[in-house]
């Protein structure tokens, strides 16, 4: 998860903020002063391998 | 010489946020348990310092905005947090330094509303550790 600064109050408005020790994030996200996004990949999932069905044995 | 200062640009930040420009006071008490070490043939008494108890209070106008005193506040209240204040705004240094308080508890939000007059909220944030800052960011 990171943390991204939504008010003025706290820094530049859409920063990546890295809170230091001490910080109440919890209070932070409770009063707006930041969001919480999960982190976005930026590799690509690799696809699964394609099987071929094997049609059932006619009995 | 008299060298005191009125302080009128100091910097407030609490929990991270600026609030400076809501707050009309910042009372740093720094304060230390004063433990007798006075032994027998000493002619005084002598003490070291025992545990810090130190507190920031701090006196606010009270703010219902998005990002101001009451939403930085009313979600800290029960809780523990950082609190810096420093004389000017700028870089730390010996004549400017920063005082943190670092894991102190705020346990009362009392807000004042009087008839023709600007509510206030005066908090302190009791306990944590003391550092000061003088160095240069």
């Amino acid at each position: 998860m990171s943390f991204f600064i939504a008010s003025e109050k706290l820094g530049k408005i859409g920063e990546l903020y890295t809170p230091k020790a001490g910080i109440n994030v919890g209070a932070l996200l409770a009063g707006g002063f930041i969001t919480e996004r999960a982190e976005v990949s930026t590799t690509e999932e690799e696809k699964p391998a394609k099987t071929k069905s094997k049609k059932a044995h006619k009995e | 010489m008299a060298t005191s200062t009125y302080l009128s640009t100091p910097v407030v930040t609490v929990n991270s946020i600026d609030l400076t420009d809501q707050c009309t006071g910042a009372t740093v008490n720094i304060n230390y348990d004063q433990l007798s070490a006075t032994s027998f043939g000493d002619a005084s008494y002598k003490y070291v310092a025992g545990l810090g108890s130190h507190s920031i209070q701090l006196d606010f106008y009270a703010s219902f905005a998005a990002s101001e005193t009451w939403a930085t506040l009313s979600t800290l209240v029960g809780t523990s947090t950082t609190i810096t204040v420093q004389p000017v705004a700028g870089s730390e240094s010996a004549t400017n330094p920063k005082m943190t308080l670092t894991g102190s508890f705020l346990a009362a939000l009392p807000v004042v509303n009087a008839l023709g007059a600007l509510g206030t909220i005066s908090v302190t944030f009791n306990g944590g550790v003391y550092t000061t800052d003088v160095t240069p960011a």
